[in-house]
Protein backbone atom coordinates (compact mmCIF):
# COMPACT_ATOMS: atom_id res chain seq x y z
CA UNK A 1 0.00 0.00 0.00
CA UNK A 2 1.12 3.77 -0.55
CA UNK A 3 1.42 5.89 1.47
CA UNK A 4 -0.16 9.48 0.81
CA UNK A 5 2.20 12.63 0.75
CA UNK A 6 1.86 13.09 4.19
CA UNK A 7 4.26 16.63 4.50
CA UNK A 8 2.27 19.33 6.28
CA UNK A 9 -0.44 16.74 7.37
CA UNK A 10 -0.85 16.60 11.46
CA UNK A 11 1.07 13.76 12.52
CA UNK A 12 -2.36 12.59 14.45
CA UNK A 13 -3.72 12.13 11.46
CA UNK A 14 -1.46 10.07 9.66
CA UNK A 15 -1.61 7.95 12.73
CA UNK A 16 -5.12 7.67 12.76
CA UNK A 17 -4.41 6.86 8.68
CA UNK A 18 -2.87 4.03 9.53
CA UNK A 19 -4.29 2.73 12.70
CA UNK A 20 -7.09 1.84 10.26
CA UNK A 21 -5.19 0.24 6.85
CA UNK A 22 -1.77 -0.94 8.01
CA UNK A 23 -1.68 -4.70 10.35
CA UNK A 24 0.36 -4.23 13.34
CA UNK A 25 3.21 -5.24 13.50
CA UNK A 26 4.91 -7.33 16.77
CA UNK A 27 8.39 -7.08 17.20
CA UNK A 28 10.09 -9.93 19.22
CA UNK A 29 12.78 -7.20 19.89
CA UNK A 30 13.33 -6.19 23.38
CA UNK A 31 15.13 -3.18 24.85
CA UNK A 32 16.43 -3.36 28.16
CA UNK A 33 18.12 -0.81 29.79
CA UNK A 34 19.51 0.43 33.25
CA UNK A 35 18.21 4.43 33.58
CA UNK A 36 19.83 4.56 37.47
CA UNK A 37 22.44 1.90 39.10
CA UNK A 38 19.90 1.71 42.00
CA UNK A 39 16.57 0.86 39.55
CA UNK A 40 16.24 -2.42 38.15
CA UNK A 41 16.57 -2.89 34.50
CA UNK A 42 13.54 -1.36 32.78
CA UNK A 43 12.49 -2.96 29.12
CA UNK A 44 10.85 -1.27 26.41
CA UNK A 45 8.37 -3.21 24.16
CA UNK A 46 7.40 -1.35 20.39
CA UNK A 47 4.01 -0.58 19.89
CA UNK A 48 2.47 -2.79 17.34
CA UNK A 49 0.76 0.37 15.58
CA UNK A 50 4.27 1.77 15.48
CA UNK A 51 6.17 -0.74 14.25
CA UNK A 52 3.84 -0.81 11.06
CA UNK A 53 3.75 3.08 10.66
CA UNK A 54 7.97 2.61 10.83
CA UNK A 55 8.08 -0.32 8.34
CA UNK A 56 5.52 1.75 6.30
CA UNK A 57 7.51 5.08 5.18
CA UNK A 58 6.32 8.26 5.12
CA UNK A 59 4.41 8.39 8.23
CA UNK A 60 6.54 9.40 11.48
CA UNK A 61 9.22 12.22 11.71
CA UNK A 62 12.29 12.25 12.18
CA UNK A 63 13.72 11.76 15.72
CA UNK A 64 15.51 14.84 15.90
CA UNK A 65 12.13 16.41 16.00
CA UNK A 66 11.33 14.69 19.17
CA UNK A 67 14.46 15.61 20.78
CA UNK A 68 14.31 19.40 20.21
CA UNK A 69 10.76 19.21 21.57
CA UNK A 70 12.30 17.85 24.39
CA UNK A 71 14.87 20.75 24.23
CA UNK A 72 11.95 23.35 24.68
CA UNK A 73 10.80 21.20 27.60
CA UNK A 74 13.88 21.05 29.43
CA UNK A 75 13.87 25.22 30.07
CA UNK A 76 12.39 26.12 32.91
CA UNK A 77 9.85 28.40 31.32
CA UNK A 78 8.12 25.88 29.92
CA UNK A 79 4.63 25.96 29.95
CA UNK A 80 3.55 24.95 26.40
CA UNK A 81 4.95 23.29 23.09
CA UNK A 82 4.97 25.97 20.74
CA UNK A 83 6.98 24.20 18.23
CA UNK A 84 4.82 21.07 17.48
CA UNK A 85 4.66 22.22 14.06
CA UNK A 86 8.17 20.17 13.50
CA UNK A 87 5.89 16.74 14.12
CA UNK A 88 3.30 17.65 11.52
CA UNK A 89 5.66 19.55 8.87
CA UNK A 90 8.85 18.12 8.40
CA UNK A 91 9.78 15.85 6.39
CA UNK A 92 8.40 11.87 7.16
CA UNK A 93 10.76 9.06 7.92
CA UNK A 94 11.06 6.34 4.53
CA UNK A 95 10.31 2.85 5.18
CA UNK A 96 12.88 1.79 7.88
CA UNK A 97 13.63 -2.56 8.27
CA UNK A 98 12.77 -3.10 12.07
CA UNK A 99 16.49 -3.07 13.19
CA UNK A 100 16.19 0.40 12.21
CA UNK A 101 13.36 1.18 13.64
CA UNK A 102 14.70 -0.40 16.92
CA UNK A 103 17.35 2.40 16.69
CA UNK A 104 14.65 4.80 16.08
CA UNK A 105 13.20 3.84 18.95
CA UNK A 106 15.91 3.91 21.58
CA UNK A 107 16.62 7.72 20.47
CA UNK A 108 13.49 8.62 20.80
CA UNK A 109 11.83 6.76 24.22
CA UNK A 110 15.50 5.12 26.14
CA UNK A 111 17.00 8.52 28.00
CA UNK A 112 19.51 10.11 26.32
CA UNK A 113 22.57 9.45 28.77
CA UNK A 114 21.89 5.78 28.41
CA UNK A 115 21.84 5.69 24.57
CA UNK A 116 24.34 8.01 24.26
CA UNK A 117 27.19 6.27 27.08
CA UNK A 118 25.57 2.63 26.73
CA UNK A 119 28.84 1.34 26.72
CA UNK A 120 31.08 3.76 28.83
CA UNK A 121 31.05 2.17 32.16
CA UNK A 122 31.86 -1.23 33.85
CA UNK A 123 29.33 -2.89 31.95
CA UNK A 124 26.91 -2.22 29.04
CA UNK A 125 23.43 0.24 30.53
CA UNK A 126 21.64 -1.31 27.37
CA UNK A 127 21.13 -4.16 25.74
CA UNK A 128 18.98 -4.91 22.33
CA UNK A 129 17.95 -8.95 22.66
CA UNK A 130 14.48 -11.29 21.61
CA UNK A 131 11.41 -11.72 23.27
CA UNK A 132 12.68 -15.08 24.50
CA UNK A 133 15.77 -14.33 25.70
CA UNK A 134 13.96 -12.99 28.79
CA UNK A 135 13.19 -14.68 32.13
CA UNK A 136 9.83 -16.25 30.87
CA UNK A 137 8.01 -15.76 34.71
CA UNK A 138 7.93 -11.96 36.36
CA UNK A 139 9.89 -13.62 39.56
CA UNK A 140 12.37 -11.46 41.28
CA UNK A 141 11.27 -8.77 38.91
CA UNK A 142 12.13 -5.77 40.72
CA UNK A 143 15.93 -7.40 40.88
CA UNK A 144 16.56 -7.84 37.22
CA UNK A 145 19.77 -6.34 35.99
CA UNK A 146 21.62 -6.85 32.75
CA UNK A 147 24.08 -9.27 33.51
CA UNK A 148 27.65 -8.29 34.08
CA UNK A 149 28.99 -11.43 32.12
CA UNK A 150 28.46 -10.07 28.46
CA UNK A 151 30.83 -10.66 26.02
CA UNK A 152 31.83 -8.58 23.84
CA UNK A 153 30.21 -11.34 20.80
CA UNK A 154 27.34 -11.12 22.61
CA UNK A 155 26.76 -7.44 22.24
CA UNK A 156 27.57 -7.68 18.87
CA UNK A 157 25.48 -10.42 18.14
CA UNK B 1 -33.95 12.54 10.32
CA UNK B 2 -30.47 14.04 8.19
CA UNK B 3 -27.20 11.94 7.61
CA UNK B 4 -24.14 14.11 7.12
CA UNK B 5 -21.30 12.43 5.01
CA UNK B 6 -18.14 14.49 5.44
CA UNK B 7 -14.44 13.85 5.58
CA UNK B 8 -13.34 16.45 7.78
CA UNK B 9 -15.40 18.87 10.61
CA UNK B 10 -13.34 22.18 10.79
CA UNK B 11 -14.40 24.88 13.04
CA UNK B 12 -16.05 28.44 11.25
CA UNK B 13 -14.71 30.97 13.58
CA UNK B 14 -11.48 28.82 14.48
CA UNK B 15 -10.37 25.94 12.75
CA UNK B 16 -9.58 24.10 15.77
CA UNK B 17 -12.43 24.75 18.07
CA UNK B 18 -16.18 23.06 17.29
CA UNK B 19 -19.06 23.50 19.71
CA UNK B 20 -21.72 20.86 20.15
CA UNK B 21 -24.73 22.28 21.65
CA UNK B 22 -25.22 19.97 25.18
CA UNK B 23 -28.49 18.38 26.32
CA UNK B 24 -31.50 20.80 27.04
CA UNK B 25 -29.36 23.88 24.93
CA UNK B 26 -28.46 25.57 27.87
CA UNK B 27 -24.62 24.88 27.41
CA UNK B 28 -21.81 24.39 24.58
CA UNK B 29 -19.40 21.91 24.76
CA UNK B 30 -16.28 21.57 22.39
CA UNK B 31 -15.96 18.26 20.38
CA UNK B 32 -11.84 18.43 20.08
CA UNK B 33 -11.38 18.10 24.10
CA UNK B 34 -13.98 15.59 24.41
CA UNK B 35 -11.66 13.05 22.04
CA UNK B 36 -9.11 10.64 23.55
CA UNK B 37 -5.85 11.78 21.85
CA UNK B 38 -4.19 8.70 22.95
CA UNK B 39 -5.26 4.76 24.11
CA UNK B 40 -3.31 1.72 24.91
CA UNK B 41 -4.86 -2.05 26.31
CA UNK B 42 -1.94 -4.05 27.34
CA UNK B 43 -1.07 -7.25 28.77
CA UNK B 44 1.10 -6.16 31.83
CA UNK B 45 2.02 -10.00 32.76
CA UNK B 46 5.12 -11.74 31.59
CA UNK B 47 6.77 -10.01 28.67
CA UNK B 48 4.24 -6.98 28.69
CA UNK B 49 2.89 -5.98 24.90
CA UNK B 50 0.11 -3.84 23.58
CA UNK B 51 -3.16 -5.34 22.16
CA UNK B 52 -3.98 -2.21 20.73
CA UNK B 53 -3.25 0.99 21.00
CA UNK B 54 -3.47 4.72 19.09
CA UNK B 55 -0.75 7.47 19.19
CA UNK B 56 1.51 4.61 21.30
CA UNK B 57 4.95 4.01 20.46
CA UNK B 58 5.87 2.00 23.01
CA UNK B 59 5.35 0.47 26.34
CA UNK B 60 8.39 0.77 29.09
CA UNK B 61 8.19 -2.42 31.90
CA UNK B 62 9.79 -0.38 34.58
CA UNK B 63 9.12 -2.86 37.80
CA UNK B 64 6.96 -4.99 38.85
CA UNK B 65 3.92 -3.47 38.61
CA UNK B 66 5.10 -0.07 36.97
CA UNK B 67 4.73 0.80 33.35
CA UNK B 68 5.33 3.85 31.05
CA UNK B 69 3.60 4.74 27.84
CA UNK B 70 5.34 6.58 25.62
CA UNK B 71 3.28 8.97 22.83
CA UNK B 72 3.94 9.14 19.25
CA UNK B 73 2.37 12.53 18.63
CA UNK B 74 3.51 15.19 22.06
CA UNK B 75 1.04 16.25 23.96
CA UNK B 76 1.05 20.59 24.01
CA UNK B 77 2.00 19.94 27.98
CA UNK B 78 2.18 17.63 30.52
CA UNK B 79 -1.02 18.62 32.05
CA UNK B 80 -3.40 16.27 30.05
CA UNK B 81 -5.45 13.75 32.00
CA UNK B 82 -5.16 10.09 31.69
CA UNK B 83 -8.32 7.75 32.67
CA UNK B 84 -7.02 4.16 33.30
CA UNK B 85 -7.81 1.19 34.65
CA UNK B 86 -6.62 -2.60 35.24
CA UNK B 87 -7.69 -6.29 36.01
CA UNK B 88 -6.63 -9.41 36.12
CA UNK B 89 -8.62 -12.68 34.85
CA UNK B 90 -9.90 -14.17 38.69
CA UNK B 91 -10.49 -17.53 36.81
CA UNK B 92 -6.77 -17.73 35.88
CA UNK B 93 -4.49 -16.50 38.87
CA UNK B 94 -7.57 -16.07 41.40
CA UNK B 95 -5.28 -13.22 42.83
CA UNK B 96 -7.73 -10.04 42.31
CA UNK B 97 -10.65 -9.58 40.28
CA UNK B 98 -10.26 -5.75 39.58
CA UNK B 99 -7.13 -4.08 39.66
CA UNK B 100 -6.49 -0.45 41.07
CA UNK B 101 -4.41 1.78 38.82
CA UNK B 102 -2.46 4.92 39.53
CA UNK B 103 -0.50 7.74 36.63
CA UNK B 104 1.31 10.47 36.29
CA UNK B 105 2.41 12.81 33.54
CA UNK B 106 5.95 12.65 32.94
CA UNK B 107 6.15 14.40 30.11
CA UNK B 108 4.60 15.75 27.09
CA UNK B 109 4.96 12.31 25.17
CA UNK B 110 5.35 10.21 28.25
CA UNK B 111 2.84 9.00 31.54
CA UNK B 112 3.65 6.50 34.18
CA UNK B 113 1.27 4.40 35.04
CA UNK B 114 1.21 1.95 38.17
CA UNK B 115 -1.60 -1.08 38.73
CA UNK B 116 -2.16 -2.86 41.84
CA UNK B 117 -4.19 -5.19 43.34
CA UNK B 118 -7.88 -3.62 44.54
CA UNK B 119 -8.06 -5.59 47.49
CA UNK B 120 -4.90 -4.57 49.33
CA UNK B 121 -3.62 -1.99 46.60
CA UNK B 122 -0.01 -4.13 46.91
CA UNK B 123 2.03 -4.04 43.71
CA UNK B 124 0.55 -6.28 41.14
CA UNK B 125 1.24 -6.94 37.26
CA UNK B 126 -2.22 -6.95 35.83
CA UNK B 127 -3.47 -9.08 33.00
CA UNK B 128 -5.56 -5.80 31.63
CA UNK B 129 -4.32 -2.71 31.84
CA UNK B 130 -5.88 0.51 29.81
CA UNK B 131 -4.98 3.92 29.46
CA UNK B 132 -6.76 7.10 27.64
CA UNK B 133 -5.46 10.47 27.29
CA UNK B 134 -7.50 13.24 26.79
CA UNK B 135 -5.87 16.59 26.81
CA UNK B 136 -4.23 19.02 23.84
CA UNK B 137 -2.16 17.84 20.97
CA UNK B 138 1.15 19.65 20.29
Amino acid sequence: MQTPDFKGTHLFDRLCWAKERLEPVQSDFRIVYEDSVDECAKILVPDPNWMACALQGGILPPVWVYHELAKDEAQPDFKKHTRGYLLHTTEPMPALTEEQAIEYLIMKDCPQHVWKEWNTGNKPKMVICRKEQLPSTREWRNAWKITEDLTATDIAA
Amino acid sequence: MSTILVDNLTGKTSAGSITVTSEGGAATQSLQQGLAKAWVNFNGTGTIAARDSLNVSGLVDDATSDYTVNLSNAMANSNFAIVDSSCYDSDVGGASATGVTESLPASTTSYALHSGRSTSGSEFDNQYVYGTIFGDLA
